[in-house]
């Protein structure tokens, strides 16, 4: 056994168990029940796919692969900013309309 | 020889990696309101991904890949703390129980007429 069969086989050790965590954390944005919940779930699926992409660039033996991860890094975190700022903005938004008309009622 | 060294030393660093990971998850279904499951999942992550980078960084092939995992670490260190700050005010907005849960003291500014 050389040495590539074993970082092979650890390298497809590592994204199986990565699979099953990303299935759980899916599972729980299904079924959470408050929307920051689901928000959690789906940062930790980019946090879990980032070190796919990274143990499949080296499993390819293609660095370049290692920028598309930096990349998904990037818009995951955009993703979680503009989703709770518009979230955050809508529930607002409402509150100041539902006061305005109680205010006029 | 050197090429084991370096694969039994990136595989504890994955097997710390994902154990954390794993540690993430079951905590994100143990507990019972999102904040506490914030937590666990912030903490997890963050570790989880430092851990796991490290061992990927001592297998790489050249330099610049190696340089590019740790500044993939540097991002996510930023990155993953403003996304858990924002993440636990979006809930403490939204959540108009939130200071029965807690026990404060209601804040003035955050007051919903009745």
């Amino acid at each position: 056994m050389s040495v590539w069969d074993a970082y092979s086989a650890l390298y497809i050790a590592v994204l199986c168990v990565q699979t099953v965590l990303i299935i759980a954390c899916f599972i729980r944005a299904v079924k959470g029940p408050s929307i920051a919940d689901r928000i959690v779930s789906i940062n930790m699926i980019g946090t879990q796919i980032i070190i796919m992409i990274c143990v499949v660039a080296l499993m390819l033996g293609q660095g370049y692969l290692t920028d598309v991860s930096l990349i998904y890094a990037m818009i995951s975190f955009l993703a979680v900013v503009v989703l709770c700022k518009v979230y955050m903005g809508v529930y607002l938004e409402r509150r100041a309309q539902q006061e305005e008309a109680q205010r006029h009622a | 020889m050197l090429d084991w060294i370096r694969f039994i030393i990136t595989a504890l660093f994955l097997i710390g990696g994902l154990s954390m990971l794993v540690t993430a998850v079951i905590g994100v279904y143990k507990f019972d309101y999102v904040l506490n499951r914030m937590h666990a999942a912030g903490m997890g992550d963050t570790l989880g991904l430092l851990f796991c980078l490290i061992g990927l960084t001592v297998s790489a092939p050249d330099i610049w890949t190696a340089l590019k995992l740790l500044l993939i670490i540097c991002l996510l260190w930023v990155a993953s703390p403003v996304s858990s700050h924002l993440i636990a005010r979006l809930e403490v907005t939204t959540n108009p129980d939130w200071y029965q849960l807690t026990g404060a003291e209601k804040d003035e500014d955050q007051e919903v007429e009745a």
